[in-house]
């Protein structure tokens, strides 16, 4: 479970790039986070992540203030940036043997759970070759399969669709369904509002820093009483 | 001719845009301070490299041997470019990520080979004016010299480092031209850089061998004809031996006619080397841009699922990340262990040179169980730390990814520490290579050994949190080529101010304690600088948090 409360954020003096933000992301639930660019999104997910200070309020994570217990409250989460150009140099396996020490999994765990994720994705046969060579998806899949590997309660993700192929996209979204329905936590950033739509149990829609939507996707058509695509329906609400 | 001009100020704008130099936020009040800072900055350095220049100036006008070091700063500015050269002309020609977007575009080979070259030419300047144009200036005023020699001076200092830059790229862009052939782009990198370093080193032995003709009854005759030692610093290099001569005759004609040689030969030269650029350049970029590694399907066998304790793969996975990029293995961890080892043997082979049974009378009636000893040796093992970039870049180097340290649930002071880990391993290594030299020439006891062992890895402790502190608070995490982390980054001079003032310390305890007992004297430094460590460690502990706040 994630909890924002009364969240603010300001690069500059005066002006605020996150505004007061409340949002409870239940256990059991996938969240998608929504806006356009420059809304808040990343600005949000860094201060959950623990990347970013917070100015005001307080985000909990299973209970665990990111502000007050910060270590505590990283081992709740696993986190996938939305650049996946990371630890170039290491091989596949060395990165993931580095995130399993961090989060100090036994090698009888690991071994089963880096063989299984890694199959799922399709990138076991590369594990022994340098990041580097990995395509742009490749990459994306192993950074996932480095956070999932602690099994963690809570996902967070940042753009996580972007660059995988159409296979991988799928079986990312499988698994987010399968861990929401063991009564984890799924919460993640996206553009492509029909993923959202399909997968998402609700959603969040923040603009200017301020959060002016959430809710299912039910619940925000009959808000706004459109009849319009979803895009249009995003364009309404975020250019209001 | 427009477009080689345009082509260098966009190649120097890329490379220099983000240079590092702003000290915190952008603000008016910030900018002033960094500019006062860099004034005092540079007027230290000034400082510095003018009580050398005077001092040794003096001392040889006193053995009517001044014009030696013309010489020598001449022959320092050309090894420094070389070196220079052989280090970032790999990355201008061929790593930069700008030249995929330079090789579609209607432009002609020489020009993009002559404005790449204008940038290697104009960087090496920097390191000219410091090191050539201060101590030479020093020198006329010292000994009265006149206009003519100061304009001789510019005009030496522009022309002498073009021709070895131009000898140096054609050797890199020979062995470049077989990229293509490779499979292993980065081992290649690391490998043709090492073997051009091979190259130069071998070629300048090979002509310093020239030298060692020299009979002592000639070096007497040297010594004691005025300013007849200089003649030692000949055969190096030609243009090298033309400027010497230009700027120690008496005679304006022969000065001028010299400056004409070398001119005549920087043209001719440059003409030979667009040519022959032309024809291997592209050749080994175009191999280069496009030889991708490959990828090995290999079954992972149980003993690679290893788990280890953090600290321990925390810092495999920082020297992991160092050694196998070029780039930082070449510039960040290789000088640790070479620039010593290259030292120490000119050293050496120098004293075969020489009388050294006299040499070694001389020291045995010499005390070197001396304090004084001790502080020129810990400063020896200072001067050599300042090449070693690991801690200064630990953080820097990893880019955008260093937000990766906030997120993972281990606490920011202790991945500090692991990452300055291999800077202090390193050091440890200059210290034992130099402390084994000091040894050898000066035959030291144990407990001397021992105790100047414990404090130079303290000190190296020191330095190594210092210098992460600072790269915490300039890091330099937008870059797209590694190189700018390690030549577009003026965080770099930090290891050396940091040295100089280590040495600074350890030279006013030589001074206020120069009859002390050798070990003693060892020990007080050695209280002085674990009292150093101790706020400095309580600093990066206690504000572990503030200084990651320009990682976001």
């Amino acid at each position: 479970m994630i909890e924002i409360k009364n969240v603010s954020k300001s690069y500059i003096k005066g002006k605020k790039s996150v505004d007061n933000l409340n949002l409870d992301i239940k256990d059991g639930e996938i969240f998608g986070f929504l806006g356009p660019n420059g809304a808040g999104k990343t600005t949000t997910i860094r201060m959950i992540t623990g990347i970013l200070d917070i100015d005001e309020g307080d985000i909990l994570i299973d209970g665990m203030s990111i502000k007050t217990s910060p270590l505590e409250a990283k081992k709740k989460f696993g986190f996938v940036p939305d650049s996946p150009d990371m630890f170039l140099k290491l091989k596949g396996i060395e990165y993931l043997n580095f995130m399993a020490d961090i989060y100090e999994i036994s090698k009888e765990k690991r071994l089963k759970k880096i063989e299984e994720i890694t199959k799922k994705f399709e990138i076991y046969d590369e594990l022994n070759n340098q990041i580097q060579s990995y395509s742009h998806g490749m990459r994306q899949k192993i950074v996932i399969c480095g956070a999932l590997l602690s099994e963690p309660k809570n996902w967070i993700l940042d753009e996580p669709m972007t660059g995988l192929d159409p296979k991988s996209s799928f079986d990312l979204k499988e698994m987010m369904k399968s861990h929401a329905k063991s009564g984890k936590t799924v919460f993640f950033s996206t553009h492509v509002l029909e993923v959202a739509e399909k997968l998402c149990d609700r959603v969040g829609i923040i603009n200017n820093g301020k959060l002016v939507f959430v809710g299912t996707f039910e619940q925000l058509k009959e808000r706004f009483k459109e009849e319009g695509t979803l895009e249009e329906l995003f364009l309404e609400i975020t250019e209001k | 001719m427009n477009k080689i001009i345009n082509l260098t100020k966009f190649f120097l704008k890329t490379a220099f845009s983000n240079m590092n130099t702003k000290l915190g936020m952008p603000s008016r009040k910030n900018k002033i301070i960094s500019k006062i800072l860099y004034l005092i900055l540079f007027l230290y350095l000034t400082t510095i490299i003018v009580l050398f220049s005077s001092g040794m100036v003096e001392s040889l006008k006193i053995i009517n041997q001044q014009e030696i070091f013309i010489g020598l700063i001449l022959l320092l500015v050309t090894t420094f470019c070389v070196i220079q050269t052989i280090f970032s002309s790999i990355n201008i020609f061929y790593f930069t990520k700008d030249n995929e977007y330079i090789l579609p575009l209607p432009l002609k080979p020489y020009e993009i080979i002559l404005a790449r070259t204008n940038v290697l030419i104009l960087t090496e300047y920097i390191i000219t004016a410091l090191i050539g144009f201060i101590p030479l200036v020093v020198y006329g005023i010292i000994t009265n010299m006149g206009i003519s020699y100061y304009l001789l001076m510019f005009i030496l200092l522009i022309l002498v480092p073009v021709l070895p830059i131009l000898l140096v790229s054609i050797i890199v862009m020979i062995i470049m031209s077989f990229a293509k052939i490779t499979k292993n782009k980065n081992k290649f990198q690391l490998i043709a850089t090492i073997l051009v370093l091979a190259i130069v080193i071998g070629i300048s032995l090979s002509t310093t061998k020239l030298q060692d003709n020299v009979t002592n009854e000639q070096l007497a005759n040297m010594l004691v004809e005025a300013n007849g030692m200089v003649d030692l610093l000949k055969g190096y290099f030609p243009t090298l031996d033309y400027a010497i001569v230009s700027l120690t005759s008496d005679s304006s004609y022969v000065a001028l006619f010299e400056v004409l040689k070398i001119l005549i030969l920087t043209i001719i030269g440059t003409f030979a080397y667009i040519f022959i650029a032309q024809k291997i350049y592209f050749k080994g970029l175009v191999g280069n841009l496009f030889s991708s590694s490959k990828r090995k399907t290999v079954k992972i066998d149980e003993k690679k699922y290893k788990d280890s304790r953090l600290y321990k793969s925390y810092i495999a996975k920082e020297f992991k990340c160092l050694i196998r990029n070029p780039i930082f293995f070449l510039q960040c961890l290789l000088p640790a262990v070479l620039i010593p080892i290259l030292m120490i043997a000119l050293v050496v082979l120098e004293m075969k040179n020489y009388n050294t049974s006299l040499i070694n009378e001389q020291l045995k009636s010499f005390n070197t169980n001396t304090y004084i000893i001790a502080c020129v040796i810990l400063s020896v093992i200072q001067f050599f730390s300042m090449f070693i970039y690991i801690s200064i870049t630990a953080i820097s180097r990893d880019g955008k990814n260093a937000v990766f340290m906030k997120y993972i649930p281990v606490s920011l002071y202790k991945q500090y520490i692991y990452k300055c880990i291999p800077n202090i391993l390193m050091g440890t290594i200059t210290t034992i290579i130099s402390i084994v030299t000091a040894n050898i020439i000066l035959h030291l006891d144990i407990i001397m050994i021992v105790l100047l062992f414990i404090l130079s890895t303290i000190i190296n402790i020191v330095n190594s949190i210092i210098l992460i502190i600072i790269d915490l608070k300039r890091p330099k995490l937008e870059w797209d080529s590694e190189y700018a982390v390690v030549k577009q980054n003026f965080n770099l001079i930090f290891p050396m101010l940091t040295s100089m003032a280590t040495i600074l310390i350890i030279a006013l305890s030589g001074i206020f304690m120069a009859n002390i007992n050798v070990y003693v004297g060892i020990i007080i430094l050695t209280l002085i600088f674990i009292v150093i460590l101790y706020f400095v460690n309580m600093y990066l502990y206690k504000n572990q948090n503030n200084l990651a706040n320009k990682i976001m």
